[in-house]
């Protein structure tokens, strides 16, 4: 593998691992206030999962990088970080973190298929690890998708409105990176006009199926993942917090 | 508090925890319907190896008698008999057989073919009703939702890899030990 | 009316018999109507302390120093809502309800263990919760894991299995941090003083202001006393504590060699009965944010029981079996 090549993969990779860190810490955000005692647990198991996901990219990225997944969690600055601005939103009401939750599933059911042939070995192994817990997520969160879209006047209202404000910060997740055609071309990473595609679609008879309007596509680009909102500054100054003050100490 | 609260219908929860192992009741779930039931039951009971299939009923869908109940009330032994022409059904019998604690509840015994509950429970006992038994459950074969076998990588493998939920990871005797054997270092 | 008498009596002796041979009572069977009482409020307010007690640690996930710490603590609070699941449940076979059980605790007329009243002030608190708080409750949960009536007791045999990496994961970071840098040791250290009167105090009042012990006992709900329990588990924690260079806040702690028991000063009663009445630290906190996911899941709740409704309606019109 060439150096650049190296320095792409290892860039999507730390994109992979910042998703599944972000989205895992606001869904980690519900645990003790969910809306029903087993849903807090389901919940919650789809955080760990999520946490897992993450702990496997670092690790990826640490083959490559040599850098800890800890130093890498809990010593980068927001600028740093390379999660899809999706997932560092505030968790909302209980549809908001449902549909995001949702939306995300989709995407990575969709990725995690396709990765199960990737030719970097170890992207293929984690697949193969992923895929399954990706697919129970994807259970649960249509489970509930259907539920709510078809529940009550205020349950769709609110689901509906929860689809339309997340539907401008989605389409970053399909935003290929800076330099990331070779590994498409080196067959690493499937091509993100794919997955938006195959996600598109599932999606379409999702929201169709739940009583929902699919919104019209966003006109503006979805930009850079080296832009953040300030919800991240928020999110990464209560998460690295204790560990910053106490630089050097193991925990 | 404003209008009742709705914590759901509960659903008892059968757990089999290898292939072709009886099938055990480990407690229930509040659920609207079978599906999240299901679901739920994987969340609540199947945080730790090993389960490799689960069922999931209607809580009042079962026929639930101990022994201390049939005594006092014989009536179970003569059960009215059931319209002309209605059809059998299966009906799964459970029990609980042993004293012995444990974190599961009765037992699948086996199945019986009856037109009605009542009836079940009668050729359960007149089947498995030898030896002590000291719970009862006739559960109907069609309140049953069932986890499938397709299923099983995405709901019950997942359970396999958290080892930080077991006790065994945690190794706070050897370092408890490392830490007495520095504290007499120091004082020397 | 004499007849009457003589049933109920004779119900009781059998019903005692039953427990002094070690037999399960079991949903369904006769119980007298004070054991009915006394055990959904012990199951319920063991119920309610788990799901109260999710909240002191709950609010350091997103704070949590590393992301193996961040994950076992997910874990630690979703499981302790896993508890009060199976609690629930083991007091609902006695006819209470999920719906009457929560409103009373959101009402504040249920009590829940009084330990998660005080705040989780740094990291280390989680450290020492993990191994002095649920190493109290590990004590009292191992004991009501022989009790008689068959769902308490299982659900406690289930409970006892997964807490033990509570106290586990607790210890393994008291131990680190005692010997890890300067800040983490004094931060360690402030927190045991902290945590450890209210954690002798999760024990019970002593057994000669206890009341309701010596029912328990004889039917087979409790089979140690407070004190006894207590001492048993100062007794464990006191050397281990010592061993790692930290002290305990307890200036007339003294080892006792006849009696083999470490002697602990006097416990400040007033403290308690404040903190149960409802005057602690943070109760109005504790109870305010489970008050208020309650009323913000209430359209969840409802939108997901008619969403169920709608299905059946719609196979009833179908003519399909619902």
């Amino acid at each position: 593998m060439s150096p650049e090549m190296q320095q792409v993969l290892a860039e999507k990779l730390l994109s992979m691992a910042d998703d599944e860190l972000v989205l895992a810490h606001r869904n980690s955000e519900w645990t003790g206030h969910a809306p029903i005692l087993e849903e807090d647990i389901a919940f919650t198991n789809i955080a760990l999962d999520e946490m897992g996901h993450a702990r496997i990219w670092y690790g990826l990225h640490q083959e490559l990088t040599g850098i800890d997944p800890d130093e890498a969690i809990y010593f980068r600055e927001p600028r740093a970080y390379r999660n899809a601005r999706l997932l560092e939103l505030p968790r909302g009401d209980w549809a908001f973190s449902l549909v995001r939750q949702y939306f995300f599933d989709v995407f990575e059911m969709v990725r995690a298929e396709r990765l199960l042939e990737s030719a970097y070995r170890p992207l293929a192994e984690a697949a193969a690890k992923i895929r399954p817990e990706e697919l129970y997520h994807y259970r649960h969160t249509h489970t509930w998708l259907q539920r709510l879209g078809l529940g009550t006047d205020e349950s769709s209202r609110r689901t509906q409105s929860a689809v339309d404000a997340l539907w401008p910060h989605v389409f970053q997740l399909f935003e290929p990176l800076p330099g990331e055609e070779v590994l498409v071309n080196a067959g690493f990473v499937p091509e993100s006009i794919a997955l938006e595609t195959a996600w598109k679609k599932i999606i379409q008879e999702a929201l169709a199926g739940a009583g929902l309007h699919m919104p019209a596509q966003p006109a503006a680009s979805p930009g850079g993942r080296t832009e953040h909102t300030a919800h991240l500054a928020d999110l990464l100054a209560e998460m690295q917090g204790v560990a910053r003050a106490n630089p050097g100490a193991e925990w | 508090m404003g209008a009742p609260d709705t914590q759901w219908p509960r659903y008892e929860v059968f757990q089999q925890t290898r292939p072709g192992g009886r099938y055990q009741n480990v407690g229930s779930v509040h659920a609207p319907d079978p599906e999240i039931a299901l679901q739920n039951a994987r969340d609540v009971f199947v945080r730790r190896p090993q389960t490799v299939s689960l069922w999931v009923v209607p809580a009042g869908e079962i026929l639930a008698r101990t022994r201390e109940e049939l005594e006092k009330d014989p009536s179970w032994r003569r059960p009215a008999p059931p319209p002309a022409g209605a059809t059998e059904k299966v009906y799964h019998v459970f029990q609980k057989r042993s004293q012995r604690r444990s974190m599961g509840y009765v037992t699948h015994s086996g199945e019986v073919r009856a037109a009605n509950r009542d009836q079940a429970l009668l050729r359960a006992w007149e089947q498995f009703g030898e030896g002590p038994v000291f719970v009862w459950w006739i559960v109907p074969a069609g309140a049953i939702t069932s986890s499938e076998e397709a299923d099983v990588a995405s709901m019950f493998q997942p359970a396999q890899d958290k080892s930080y939920r077991l006790p065994g990871v945690y190794h706070t005797r050897t370092l408890m030990r490392e830490a007495k054997k520095q504290q007499e270092e120091d004082k020397a | 009316m004499g007849n009457e008498v003589a049933n109920d009596t004779a119900r009781l002796a059998a019903f005692e018999a039953r427990i002094a041979r070690g037999e399960k009572i079991e949903p369904g069977d006769w119980m007298p109507d004070r054991y009915r009482k006394q055990l959904i409020r012990m199951i319920s307010q063991h119920a309610h302390s788990e799901i109260v007690g999710m909240l002191p640690e709950g609010a350091w996930i997103t704070r949590a120093p590393s992301l193996r710490r961040k994950m076992v603590l997910l874990a630690k609070v979703q499981d302790e809502a896993g508890h009060g699941q199976y609690l629930y449940h083991a007091a609902e076979t006695l006819g209470a309800t999920r719906e009457e059980m929560l409103e009373a605790l959101l009402d504040g007329r249920a009590k829940y263990a009084s330990v998660f009243n005080y705040p989780t002030l740094t990291w280390a608190d989680v450290a020492v919760i993990g191994w002095l708080v649920d190493g109290a409750a590990i004590k009292n949960q191992t004991m009501l894991a022989q009790c008689s009536y068959g769902p308490y007791s299982r659900a406690m045999v289930r409970i006892c299995a997964e807490e033990g990496f509570h106290m586990k994961q607790g210890k393994e970071m008291c131990i680190l941090y005692a010997q890890g840098t300067p800040e983490q040791k004094r931060m360690v250290q402030d927190a045991i003083e902290r945590w450890w009167w209210p954690t002798l105090m999760m024990f019970g009042l002593p057994d000669d202001e206890s009341t309701n012990s010596e029912i328990l006992l004889r039917w087979g709900v409790k089979t140690k006393t407070n004190d006894t329990l207590r001492q048993e588990f100062v007794n464990e924690m006191v050397p281990q504590i010592q061993v790692l260079g930290l002290a305990i806040p307890d200036p007339d702690l003294y080892y006792d060699e006849a009696s083999e028991n470490w002697i602990y000063g006097e416990i400040n009663w007033d403290e308690f009965w404040q903190v149960v009445k409802g005057d602690g630290p943070c109760n109005e906190e504790r109870l305010g944010a489970r008050r208020q996911a309650h009323e913000e899941g209430q359209w969840v709740r409802e939108a997901v029981a008619a969403y169920a409704e709608k299905q059946i309606s719609v196979q009833g019109e179908q003519g399909v079996p619902a």
